[in-house]
């Protein structure tokens, strides 16, 4: 579904079905030369013919050559991968035109500029070794990409600090999330958006809203049986006992 | 009561689809909402037979058929909605066993009746689970009941073999699951999976009589008498997989553990104490209503908060009760199988009340609104999201645990909006009796009903073999009938079947 809207953004109006192989080959050749731009017009030629039996040799070299992390399966993660790019070099391409309207500086005329004293606020994270660092990074962790490397820092952040901790590493089964998977989308959200996506979006948030309960149900139990190991002394005394009629 | 023919009788009800009737307005007078029930075709037929039966003439006297029941019930001031009857309905004193009926808080002449909650405050079902599989306890199982027979004493005036004095009682009553928690016999996780948690934060054990209490203090940690029973089952069916999942049910065979009682002789104090005390707020108030066991009072009197503070006090008499049985239940596994409870998994499944009043906010007519809910012979079911249901059953529905009759099946529910709006999340119970107990007591032999378990492989223990026809699955109605109605009306799902291959009994 995101790869739709990524698609509408960015002017493309084909249609898409990620099980057809044309579909992908089309999409690929379509943000190359509208959008992406990456090779010159005698390069583009061999990619440009579809029904080439070595297309996908092809493809291949284009992957490499634009430094594409994703494997060609599924198809979906690595078109996202690609729309990602292309809106991104659209966006350096405007980027005054869109930053006019960014957060930052829509706020920043009420508010106090506050100068950062801690040295990682100094780092310029669109640097291109900032972003190499994260990738490398991410691909250690098997982390699959996203356009902006600030959330790909975040998502490396949140595995480190929950599966390689100290105390992860030194008892990794007690960290290993074991359980059968529930299907989510199956299951009713329990209220309608009458917008399949927006139902979507709204059952990750219920399954994220489950998990930080289930998180602080486990602290609770915690401190229960910490207050048990001061309070508890069950006892039983079988001569009480008496066999009613 | 209004006296009609029987074909002038059904002018008043109305059959809205194939698994639910309407009573409508008139049917018994004052009625200020209308009732409704859920039956399928053969409980549909057992429903009107009763009726047609205390329509022929010189029938008066005893109890009312369930129809005319809910009926009485909707014509109680302040309930709001619908009365409801469930499909396992049968009469009882005041309101039937399987009706529930919701209360407006802020109307100033809404009522609270104990004959809504009945005298076993808090009668409920927990399951335990096991890691255990039908294999690795059938050829222990008749040393197993014996060894869960032993721990936990049952019938008629058993008394418990956890030492308890007055003041640990006070405390019990006033902290619920809370006091088993702190002296050690319940694990932390008991508690998560326990409707209210285990716990009325109302309860006031000042509110209860020296006489309940005294009543009270032997009998912590049994099992007690009539259709109460603790059963070693076995996953017979699983219905929704990943429902059973959540409930750490994965296969065909695993062995469960169900513990049904209440708050035993305690809470039958506590009501007929209250109901001498509603008698006279009836009178001062001028509370009219159409049965004299619908004795009721204003929720904001002084009777009524007062019966709602006792009554909480019972409510967590019964956890402590089936929390007791729960030690006692792991410690008889733990020996038998020389292992830990741990180890064995024992987790409580669910631990659901079906005779009990609570607050909750329900919407009516599209808004929210405070509602007292009496539910008598009615479990309450809510549906997958709802705030008050474990982190553990967000995604299915609260689990609902339906006891079946000695020796036939029980199930598993689960809650669904469906019920949420059409019966303010509530289900049935259990099977639902079709013959009386002295009925039961002339047509069959106990004997009979002994061979008979142990001809089908259920190794039975019974503190008094003599009564136990009265709990004979002839004496009931088919559970399967029940839930098969529940599941069909929508108003909960099935999620897994049990069958019992031990049962011990009062």
């Amino acid at each position: 579904m995101s790869l739709k809207r990524k698609l509408t953004a960015i002017g493309y109006e084909g249609t898409i079905n990620c099980d057809d192989e044309n579909d992908f080959c089309k999409i690929i050749i379509w943000l190359e030369r509208n959008r992406i731009k990456f090779y010159s017009n005698e390069d583009k030629k061999a990619l440009d013919n579809v029904n080439a039996s070595n297309w996908s040799t092809f493809y291949d070299k284009y992957a490499k050559d634009l430094e594409c992390p994703m494997e060609r399966n599924p198809p979906e993660a690595c078109l996202d991968w690609y729309l990602g790019y292309a809106i991104k070099l659209e966006y350096i391409k405007n980027k005054n035109v869109y930053d006019k309207h960014s957060f930052e500086n829509e706020k920043v005329e009420n508010a106090p500029k506050v100068v950062p004293d801690n040295p990682l606020d100094a780092l310029d994270f669109t640097s291109r070794e900032f972003q190499e660092g994260v990738q490398k990074l991410a691909n250690i962790l098997k982390i699959p990409p996203h356009p902006s490397p600030l959330i790909m820092l975040e998502a490396c952040t949140k595995i480190i600090q929950t599966r390689l901790n100290p105390k992860a590493i030194e008892n990794p089964s007690e960290y290993i999330i074991t359980g059968t998977p529930y299907p989510y989308k199956d299951m009713s959200l329990g209220f309608e958006l009458k917008d399949r996506e927006v139902d979507e979006a709204a059952k990750v948030l219920r399954l994220l809203f489950i998990q930080d309960q289930r998180d602080l149900q486990t602290k609770v139990n915690e401190c229960i049986v910490a207050v048990q190991s001061i309070t508890a002394n069950p006892k039983t005394d079988t001569r009480l006992g008496k066999v009613g009629k | 009561m209004v006296v009609r023919k029987y074909e002038d009788e059904l002018q008043y009800l109305e059959k809205i689809n194939s698994h639910c009737w309407r009573i409508k307005k008139g049917f018994q007078p004052n009625m200020n909402v209308e009732g409704v029930f859920y039956v399928n075709s053969t409980l549909e037929k057992l429903m009107l037979e009763e009726l047609r039966n205390a329509c022929r003439p010189g029938m008066a006297g005893g109890f009312l058929p369930g129809v005319k029941q809910i009926a009485n019930v909707a014509a109680l001031p302040g309930i709001v909605g619908r009365s409801v009857g469930l499909p396992d309905i049968h009469s009882g004193y005041g309101f039937a066993i399987g009706n529930m009926a919701a209360f407006d808080m802020d109307n100033p002449d809404s009522v609270v009746s104990p004959g809504g909650v009945g005298f076993d405050i808090n009668c409920g079902v927990r399951l335990l689970r096991t890691n255990l599989f039908e294999k690795d306890v059938q050829p222990v199982k008749e040393q197993l009941a014996q060894s869960l027979f032993d721990h936990i004493p049952v019938g008629v005036g058993s008394k418990g073999i956890i030492p308890m004095n007055a003041k640990d009682l006070e405390e019990a009553l006033e902290m619920g699951m809370d006091w088993s928690l702190r002296e050690g016999y319940v694990w932390a996780e008991d508690k998560e999976h326990c409707e209210e948690y285990g716990r009325m934060l109302n309860a006031d054990p000042s509110k209860v009589s020296m006489r309940a209490k005294k009543r009270g203090l032997p009998q912590l940690g049994t099992l007690g008498a009539g259709n109460h029973y603790a059963e070693i089952q076995v996953v017979d069916e699983i219905y929704d997989k990943w429902a059973a999942s959540k409930m750490g049910i994965e296969e065909k065979g695993q062995v469960c553990v169900m513990i049904h009682s209440g708050s035993r002789g305690f809470g039958h104090q506590v009501a007929t104490d209250a109901l001498v005390q509603m008698e006279k707020a009836m009178k001062r108030d001028t509370i009219v209503t159409n049965d004299r066991q619908l004795a009721c009072a204003r929720i904001h009197s002084t009777e009524g908060q007062d019966y709602l503070k006792a009554m909480a006090a019972a409510a967590n008499f019964a956890w402590v009760n089936r929390s007791s049985m729960t030690f006692l239940t792991r410690q008889a596994f733990a020996k038998q199988f020389n292992t830990s409870p741990d180890d064995l998994d024992m987790h409580v499944i669910y631990d659901v009340s079906h005779n009990i009043a609570k607050e909750e906010e329900h919407i009516v007519d599209g808004k929210p609104k405070r509602l007292l809910v009496h539910r008598k012979g009615s479990t309450r079911a809510f549906p997958p999201h709802h705030p008050l249901i474990p982190v553990d059953y967000q995604l299915t529905g609260q689990p609902v645990l339906i006891g079946g009759t000695m020796g036939t099946c029980s199930y598993v529910l689960t809650g669904t909006e469906k019920g949420m709006l059409e019966t303010f999340g509530s289900t049935c119970h259990g099977a639902g009796r079709a013959l009386s107990r002295a009925k039961s007591r002339r047509n069959i032999e106990y004997t009979d009903v002994l061979k008979k378990l142990e001809s089908i492989g259920i190794s039975i223990r019974v503190a008094s073999p003599k009564l136990v026809m009265e709990e004979a699955p002839e004496s009931y109605k088919n559970v399967t009938d029940v839930v098969d109605t529940c599941h069909a009306a929508g108003i909960s799902k099935k999620a897994i079947k049990l069958r019992p291959i031990a049962v011990i009994k009062g």
